[in-house]
C-alpha cells in the first residue's frame, strides 16, 4: 500500500489536502479556485525576491512594495511616451532596476550590513517613504492606468466566464521560482550565495567574495520585483503608494514560511490566496478577508514552532 | 567590477532623464497684478488663509484655482483696492497638521478668513480652532454632515460650498427619478451596489440601504478592497452582482478602482443597464479607455459645461493659460469660486467689517464655473449651505457630459449601457 505509507508523511497529507480542496471547490465554484490561483500567484511572486534578499544578505527590506510601484511607473510612462507593449517594457526594467538595486546596494545598505537589525530595518523603511514622496512630489498621488486591452480577456468553459490574464502571474511565479531555484542549487554564483546566506564567514574563509555576493543578489532582487511591477501596472492602478500594502504581505509569507524556504512560500501564497478568493465570494463576508489573513499567519507561525520544539 | 559598474551608473542616469522628460509640467507660480487697466491695488495686502491636501491632485488644483482667481481679481483693481493675497498651507490630509495650520494661519499670517478645506477628517480636527477665532469661513470641501455640520449650527459666520452627503443622495434620486420620467426605457428600480470597505464606502452604503427602498427600489450590495487600502480584486464583488441581475450597479470607491473595475466587469461579462462609478475623483486617462463608453458618474463640474456656461469656458480657458494642463476634477471650480465669492462679498460690502461682509455672503448670487449660480440658504442645520446636489454626468466619446440637471445637461443619456464586445 504505498499510497498508504505516503500519506503518513505531512507533506503528501498536504497535497493530498490540497487537491481535495481544489476538487470541491472546482465542484462548487470553479471560478473561486481560478482566481484564487491567480491571486495566490501575484503574492508569491512579489514576495520571491524578498525572500532572497533576507535569506542571502540578511536584511528585511521594507522598501519591497515600493520598487515594485517604481516598476509600475516605469512600465506606465515607457508604454504611454513611447506606444510600446507595456510587456516589452520588461525589459529595459530588468536592466535599469538592476542598476538602481546595486547603487541603492552600495549607497545605503552596505555601510548597515554590520549594524543592528533595527538600524537596517529603519533604514529600509525610510527608503521607502523617500521613494514614495518622491513620486508623489514628480507624478502626484494621481492613480495612472494603462489601458491595454488583452487585460480584460476572458474564457467562457460551460457556465462560468473567468479572466485569462491573470494567469500571467502564474507562469511569472513558476517562471521566477523555477529560475531562482536552478540558479540557487546549479550555478557557482547561486551556489556561493546559498553558502553566503548560510554562514557569511565560513564562505569568506574559503574563497567567496561575499561583499559582491551580496551586490548581486541585492540588484538580482530589485531587477525581479521592478519587472513584477510592470506586470502589476497592466492590470492595477499606479499611484506613490501602490506597492506598500505588498511589503507586509510579503514578508508576512515569508514569515510564515521561515527563511530561504522558496517552496513553503508558494504553499503559504496558495493558502493565503484561495482563502481570501472564498471568503470574498461569501455573500457579506468579505471584510473578514484580512481578519483570516492574519489568523492563517498566526496560525502557521504557532504550529511551526509546536513541530520545532516537539522534534 | 568598476567597468560594470560604470556602464550601470550611466544607464540609470539615461533612465533618469527619461524619468524626467515624462514628469508633468510644473504649474506656473502666481505672476504679479496687471499694471494696465483697472487701476492696480495699492496698501497691505488682504489675506485668505486656505488649508488644502497639496499632494492630493484635488487639493493641488484647488490651490492652482484659488490663485488663478486672486491674479484675475487683483488684475481687475483688488479687494477694496487692496491686493488679494492667498495663504496656502498643506493639512497634509491629517487632522493634526490640518488644526494647526489654520491656527499658524490666524496667528502667524493674520488671514482675514478661513477658505478651503476637503476631507471632512481634517475639516472635523479644525473644527475647535474655527471656534476659536470664528473668522468667516468659506469652505469648499467636508460633506460628512454627521460630524461636520451639527457644531456649525449657531455659527453665522460659516459658509459649506459642497453639498452635504445627505443632499448629495438626494440629489441622485431627484436625478435618476426625473430622468426615468422624460426617459421612460430607463427603469432603474433594482440596484447593486458595490462599496469599498473602508468608511467611505460603508457610510456610502448605508444610506443606500436605508433611502433606496423608501423610492420603492430593490438594492442589494457586496463590499470589495479598494486599491487605495491594497486590494483591487473586485470580481467577488462583481459576480454577486451578476448573480443578483440588477437594473443599475453603482461601486463607491476611489479613482484608483475606476478603470480595473470596467476592465474585471467586462472580464466577467458583467453589463446591466446603468453602469455607475461614485469615486471622489477619477483617473485622467479613464475617458480615454474605450470600457469608459456609458459609465455614469456624479460630480460638481464637467469639462463639458464649456458648451453650455460662459463661466465654465472661461475657467477651463484661464486655467489652462495659466498652468498649461487641464484641470481634472471639481475641486478646481470650487476653489475658483471659493475665492470669487468672498471677494465679491467683500466688495459689495466696502468693508472688512465681518457682519457686513456677512450680510453680502448671505446675499451671494455667483455665476460660478460648475455651470450654477451659487446662493447660500440655511440646510438641515447650518445657515450658509451653497450647492445642494451633484450632477449625474456620464462617459460619452471620451468626456464627461452632464446628463442632469436638465438645465445644464450637454447631452441625453446613453442607455442602456453597451454590451462590452460592441465597442
Amino acid at each position: 500500500m504505498p499510497i498508504v505509507k505516503l500519506l503518513r508523511q505531512t507533506k503528501y497529507q498536504v497535497i493530498a489536502a490540497a487537491i481535495v480542496i481544489a476538487v470541491l471547490l472546482l465542484l462548487w465554484k470553479p471560478e473561486i479556485l481560478i482566481e484564487g490561483i491567480q491571486r495566490s500567484s501575484l503574492y508569491a511572486v512579489i514576495a520571491l525576491p524578498m525572500a532572497l534578499i533576507l535569506g542571502v544578505v540578511g536584511i528585511i527590506n521594507l522598501a519591497h512594495g515600493d520598487f515594485m510601484m517604481l516598476g509600475a511607473y516605469t512600465a506606465y510612462f515607457l508604454a504611454v511616451k513611447t506606444g510600446i507593449d507595456p510587456m516589452l517594457a520588461m525589459i529595459p526594467a530588468i536592466l535599469a532596476f538592476f542598476a538602481i538595486g546595486a547603487i541603492t546596494y552600495l549607497a545605503l545598505i552596505r555601510p548597515v550590513l554590520g549594524s543592528p537589525e533595527l538600524n537596517q530595518l529603519l533604514l529600509t523603511f525610510g527608503l521607502g517613504l523617500v521613494l514614495e514622496e518622491l513620486v508623489n512630489l514628480l507624478f502626484t498621488s494621481q492613480p495612472y492606468k494603462l489601458s491595454v486591452s488583452y487585460v480584460s480577456s476572458s474564457l467562457t468553459l460551460g457556465n462560468f466566464t473567468f479572466g485569462t490574464f491573470e494567469f500571467v502571474y502564474v507562469l511569472a511565479a513558476v517562471v521566477v521560482f523555477i529560475g531562482l531555484h536552478y540558479f540557487l542549487k546549479k550555478t557557482r554564483l547561486g551556489q556561493s550565495a546559498t553558502a553566503v546566506g548560510q554562514n557569511p564567514r565560513g564562505a569568506r574563509l574559503v574563497g567567496i567574495d561575499v561583499n559582491r555576493t551580496y551586490l548581486i543578489m541585492f540588484s538580482l532582487s530589485i531587477a525581479i520585483i521592478a519587472t513584477i511591477g510592470v506586470l502589476f501596472s497592466m492590470r492595477y492602478s499606479v499611484f506613490p503608494l501602490a506597492g506598500a500594502p505588498y511589503t507586509m504581505k510579503s514578508f508576512c509569507l515569508i514569515a510564515m514560511a521561515g527563511i530561504g524556504n522558496l517552496i513553503g512560500i508558494l504553499w503559504y501564497s496558495a493558502l493565503l490566496g484561495v482563502s481570501e478568493s472564498v471568503i470574498t465570494a461569501i455573500p457579506g463576508a468579505a471584510g473578514w478577508a484580512d481578519l483570516v489573513f492574519f489568523a492563517l499567519i498566526v496560525a502557521a507561525i504557532l504550529i511551526r514552532s509546536y513541530r520545532q520544539r516537539v522534534k | 567590477m568598476r567597468k560594470v559598474l560604470s556602464i550601470l551608473l550611466i544607464l540609470v542616469i539615461a533612465i533618469g532623464i527619461f524619468i524626467s522628460g515624462c514628469t508633468p509640467a510644473k504649474p506656473a507660480t502666481t505672476t504679479p497684478p496687471a499694471t494696465t487697466g483697472p487701476k492696480a491695488p495699492t496698501g497691505d495686502p488682504i489675506k485668505f488663509g486656505a488649508t488644502v491636501t497639496l499632494a492630493d491632485i484635488t487639493g493641488k488644483e484647488a490651490s492652482n484655482a484659488m490663485l488663478l482667481a486672486a491674479k484675475e481679481i487683483n488684475a481687475a483693481g483688488g479687494v477694496l483696492g487692496r491686493p488679494l493675497q492667498i495663504v496656502v498651507a498643506d493639512d497634509q490630509g491629517k487632522g493634526e497638521v490640518g488644526a494647526s495650520s489654520l491656527d499658524k494661519l490666524a496667528t502667524v499670517d493674520n488671514v482675514y478668513a478661513f477658505i478651503g478645506g476637503m476631507a471632512s477628517g481634517v475639516h472635523m480636527a479644525q473644527i475647535p480652532i474655527m471656534k476659536k477665532y470664528a473668522k468667516i469661513t468659506v469652505t469648499i470641501g467636508a460633506a460628512a454632515s454627521v460630524v461636520i455640520e451639527a457644531p456649525f449650527a449657531d455659527a453665522d459666520w460659516y459658509f459649506h460650498i459642497h453639498p452635504w452627503d445627505y443632499q448629495q443622495t438626494g440629489g441622485y434620486i431627484t436625478g435618476f427619478k426625473e430622468m426615468m420620467v422624460k426617459f421612460p426605457q430607463m427603469a432603474l428600480k433594482k440596484w447593486f451596489i458595490g462599496y469599498e470597505e473602508g468608511a467611505f464606502g460603508s457610510a456610502g452604503w448605508k444610506g443606500f440601504q436605508t433611502l433606496w427602498p423608501q423610492q420603492g427600489w430593490d438594492v442589494n450590495g457586496a463590499s470589495f478592497k479598494s486599491a487605495l487600502l491594497g486590494g483591487g480584486d473586485y470580481r467577488a464583488a462583481l459576480r454577486q452582482a451578476k448573480d443578483y441581475g440588477p437594473d443599475a450597479y453603482m461601486w463607491l470607491g476611489y479613482a484608483a478602482d475606476a478603470l480595473p473595475m470596467v476592465e474585471q466587469a467586462k472580464e466577467i461579462n458583467f453589463a446591466p443597464s446603468m453602469f455607475i462609478g461614485a469615486p471622489p475623483g477619477w483617473p485622467t486617462d479613464f475617458g480615454k479607455s474605450p470600457l469608459a463608453e456609458g459609465v455614469s458618474l456624479f460630480g460638481m463640474w464637467a469639462p463639458s459645461l464649456n458648451a453650455v456656461s460662459p463661466s465654465a469656458k472661461h475657467f477651463w480657458d484661464a486655467y489652462i493659460a495659466e498652468y498649461k494642463t487641464e484641470p481634472t476634477g471639481y475641486f478646481a471650480p470650487l476653489g475658483y469660486t471659493n475665492v470669487y465669492v468672498l471677494a465679491n462679498a467683500i466688495n459689495k460690502a466696502g468693508t472688512l467689517d465681518q457682519a457686513a461682509v456677512i450680510s453680502a455672503l448671505k446675499a451671494t448670487s455667483y455665476d460660478s464655473p460648475t455651470g450654477q449660480v451659487l446662493t447660500f440658504k440655511p440646510s438641515n442645520a447650518i445657515k450658509n449651505q451653497g450647492f445642494t446636489s451633484q450632477k449625474i454626468l456620464q462617459w460619452q466619446k471620451g468626456v464627461q457630459t452632464v446628463i442632469w440637471p436638465f438645465d445644464v445637461k450637454t447631452a441625453d443619456p446613453a442607455y442602456p449601457f453597451p454590451a462590452w464586445d460592441k465597442r
